[in-house]
């Protein structure tokens, strides 16, 4: 890929420069997070951070925040060069993150959270009349009323309301610098509209905003600039209107396209997995067929309900009603032991809380599935047992240097394989990977991809969830789109271009 | 083998500080040593229960009450069906509560905390209705049930020492060497994670609550032997005992590390802690505060070295 966007994109008219970045460096052991990055954002600009995952935009917000300093570089605010060396540095500076995982007290009313650190005092004590009065005040003066009263409390409000108190308190200690991550990853249509009205608000009134997502029909309807960043460098900054979402697409995952295009041979065999009128609390009435020896690519935006279709199917939350058939055979699956008795394994979105036991040893984790495959009663067989973990580590390039090494040891990559390797010892008929390449490094994402396909080749049959367009679209054989609990479209993932399924998974009815 | 090292260091250490302080050489004498091992045993069966349970992340206020309930139930209907249908009897009642205990762990989202607290009171209460509250004495006629607390293997290695080296052996057995022993630690690691393995959680939640009761059962019917007779309001504070052994032997509060070895030599730990207070003369009001101190060392020492590394 030989095309690189305008190394510096005109200036938007002609507001100040809030922040520059020059030569921003970063490594992490042998790794080169960021190699000479160079960035600027205007005050009262919404400027899109567009990249992979593990293409270092983590890594950059995290040196704006404080909680990483950089190895080279500078870091100017309003000309002025600064050192960040910690949170409260940044704080200091007006620079705050909104993470994915918000970092509110659930269990506190709004004004409580909005004050929290900084209560107002009446000679020592808490002046709890005045905490809701200055709350009151402040969410009306930035315009947030949406948020709602500010007596409730946080775990009461959806996501996108705690998103807003969030920010609240980020702009009641005088931010001047957003950095959003994700923001809308688990919003609704609507409550992202909410979201886009509050920056727009914050925008007209001179703050800068550093916005991250992957939605890049978002990022066209919501930023100025936009900057792509790949494997750790800066493709350069564009403005939004003179950019195609094709080329972008293109400029993000540069060479992962070709790769990610050769999907396994498409030779379905028997019917592997039916579903017909699955239903359940947020799945509304899923059928699908899944053959062996093909990939189905769910896909969806987060928060369509994927993740509740694979826990229906594999007995977490088991459907209310509808008939699942496997392999040919009618099925009831009320628990995950159902479903693996069956021949169904889903590999869950999230690793660390759902996956693995990340203090015990890889091979613990890699063996625990089939414990009764290598204790017999109560005579445990080592050699069985190291054979598994073998078997394991050597098909599928687990980088370990001890298998009795502690699993959060393990490069997200290499985690992620062994979540996966573990069921391949008895390969299940069907296999549902729920977001498999979440953190996961490009080099350890194209040895999935390839051990993969050839476990499809060799009939395996694979539901893939995925909210990564390019992986779902290049590795699917066919695919279906996902929106709101329901499957709103199937084709062929030849025939599919990304803008028609961006199209149709952001719409709103 | 790293957990197990400080831990016999310590009883070294303490049997040593021991045999120097009990005036008289009292301390380390082989008859001495015996009914150490003798008192240990009630501890350390109760102990053994627990690690289970906290291993999963759980707990069991209720094994107190427990021993209390077994041995009166068992006296009760001692004199009139004989010492088997007794032990049958106290052992069945104690199953039936940690199912209960099991059961509301497992299927409500109660924490096990309040279900074994709720639990301790209902057994007390249950214990109590017999005889008043007196005591039950057992008659000398009771051969085999005084036996159980009483009796010397070759007028040597008292009885309840065998009763809690057999429970150990099977306990061990179950932890370190089945699949169910794997699972657990799995539960206790990751509870999220194992469900996804397929690892059915209620079921073996259920188990280890059952087993930690029943374990405490035989502790009761140890107990009531030992002292000639059932007495309703006897137990109090030996879950707290047991949980120290637990705790000292490097059982992590929060689940998922700890071996039945470890939690062995806990209860010996604490037990030459109470027998050598004792003997040494230390007063009674000392010995708690002394007792209590060794604990918050222990776990202090063993969270720092987990966190080292």
């Amino acid at each position: 890929m030989t095309a690189t966007l305008a190394t510096s994109a005109p200036v938007p008219g002609s507001k100040p420069v809030l922040l520059r970045l020059q030569g921003l460096t970063k490594h992490f052991g042998g790794v080169r997070a960021l190699d000479g990055v160079d960035f600027e954002l205007r005050a009262g600009e919404i400027h899109a951070l567009l990249g992979e995952n593990g293409a270092g935009k983590s890594t950059l917000i995290k040196i704006l925040g404080g909680i990483h300093r950089p190895d080279a570089g500078t870091i100017q605010l309003d000309g002025q060069p600064v050192v960040i060396r910690e949170v409260a540095e940044a704080d200091r500076h007006g620079i705050r993150l909104i993470h994915q995982e918000l970092s509110l007290a659930p269990n506190l009313s709004v004004a409580e959270n909005l004050f929290l650190g900084r209560e107002p005092r009446w000679h020592g004590w808490l002046d709890r009349r005045r905490l809701f009065a200055d709350a009151e005040r402040l969410v009306r003066a930035l315009g947030l009323a949406d948020i709602g009263s500010v007596h409730a409390q946080v775990s009461d409000l959806s996501v996108a309301r705690q998103q807003m108190v969030e920010i609240a308190r980020a702009l009641a200690v005088r931010a001047r610098l957003l950095v959003l991550d994700e923001p809308t990853a688990s919003l609704s249509a609507t409550e992202t509209e909410a979201l886009f009205d509050t920056l727009r608000r914050l925008r007209t009134q001179g703050t800068g905003i550093v916005y991250i997502s992957h939605r890049l029909e978002e990022i066209r309807r919501l930023a100025d600039r936009i900057t792509v960043l790949r494997d750790g460098r800066s493709m350069g900054t564009q403005h939004v209107a003179e950019v195609e979402p094709r080329t972008l697409i293109r400029w993000m995952v540069g060479r992962d396209l070709g790769l990610l295009c050769q999907r396994p041979a498409w030779r379905p065999g028997a019917l592997a997995l039916s579903v017909r009128d699955l239903r359940s609390a947020r799945v509304r009435g899923v059928s699908f067929d899944l053959h062996a020896g093909e990939v189905l690519g769910l896909a969806g935006l987060v928060g369509a309900g994927r993740s509740e279709l694979a826990h229906a199917l594999f007995g977490i939350a088991p459907a209310d009603s509808g008939t699942i058939t496997i392999g040919g055979r009618p099925v009831t699956i009320r628990c995950p032991a159902d479903a693996l008795a069956a021949g169904l394994v889903l590999v869950p979105e999230d690793r660390k809380r759902e996956g693995l036991v990340m203090d015990a040893a890889v091979a613990f984790n890699l063996t625990l599935p089939w414990t009764r495959d290598w204790i017999r009663g109560c005579r445990p067989d080592g050699a069985r047992r190291d054979g598994i973990v073998r078997r394991a580590i050597e098909s599928f390039a687990i980088r370990v240097a001890d298998p009795g090494q502690p699993t959060y040891h393990l490069s997200g990559g290499n985690q992620q394989k062994v979540v996966v390797a573990r069921w391949m010892e008895h390969p299940p008929k069907v296999l549902i990977l729920d977001e498999p390449t979440r953190g996961v490094d490009v080099g350890a994402r194209e040895e999935l991809f390839a051990l993969l396909r050839r476990w499809v080749e060799g009939g395996l049959a694979v539901l893939l969830i995925s909210s990564d367009l390019p992986e779902v679209m290049g590795l699917s054989h066919r695919l279906a789109l996902y929106r709101d609990g329901r499957i709103v479209r199937e084709l062929p993932a030849a025939d599919a271009t990304p803008e028609d399924v961006m199209a149709e998974l952001t719409r709103t009815e | 083998m790293k957990r197990i090292f400080p831990l016999l260091l310590a009883i070294v250490a303490l049997t040593i500080l021991m045999a120097l302080w009990v005036p008289q050489g009292r301390f380390l004498t082989a008859s001495n040593l015996l009914d150490l091992a003798q008192q240990i045993a009630v501890n350390a069966i109760l102990a053994f229960g627990l690690t289970l349970v906290i291993l999963i992340g759980g707990i069991d206020l209720s094994v107190g009450a427990v021993v209390a309930l077994v041995g009166t139930i068992a006296v009760a209907v001692l004199a009139s069906a004989g010492w088997i249908v007794a032990l049958a009897a106290g052992l069945a009642a104690a199953a039936v509560f940690g199912l209960v205990n099991g059961w509301c762990a497992a299927n409500t989202r109660m924490p096990p905390f309040i279900i074994t607290l709720a639990m301790m009171l209902v057994a007390r209460g249950f214990a109590l209705r017999f005889n008043e509250g007196r005591p039950l004495p057992i008659p000398d006629t009771e051969r085999v049930f005084l036996a159980l607390g009483n009796a010397r293997l070759f007028d040597l290695i008292p009885v309840p020492v065998l009763l809690m080296l057999g429970a150990f052996l099977l306990m061990a057995l179950l932890l370190h060497r089945t699949a169910f022993g794997q699972h657990l630690y799995a539960m206790g690691g990751n509870r999220e994670a194992a469900r996804f393995t397929g690892i059915r959680l209620a079921r073996n939640e259920v188990t280890v609550y059952v087993l930690c009761s029943v374990l405490a059962g035989l502790a009761g019917i140890i107990h009531a032997s030992q002292l000639y007779s059932a007495e309703p309001g006897s137990g109090q504070g030996f879950e707290l005992n047991a949980i120290a052994a637990v705790v000292v032997g490097g059982t992590s509060f929060t689940g998922g590390t700890g071996t039945l070895p470890g939690t062995l030599l806990g209860a010996v730990i604490i037990g030459i802690l109470d027998k050598g207070l004792n003997q040494a003369g230390v007063h009674f009001s000392l010995q708690y505060v002394i007792k209590g101190l060794v604990i918050l060392a222990a776990v202090y020492l063993d969270v720092r070295r987990r966190h080292s590394n």
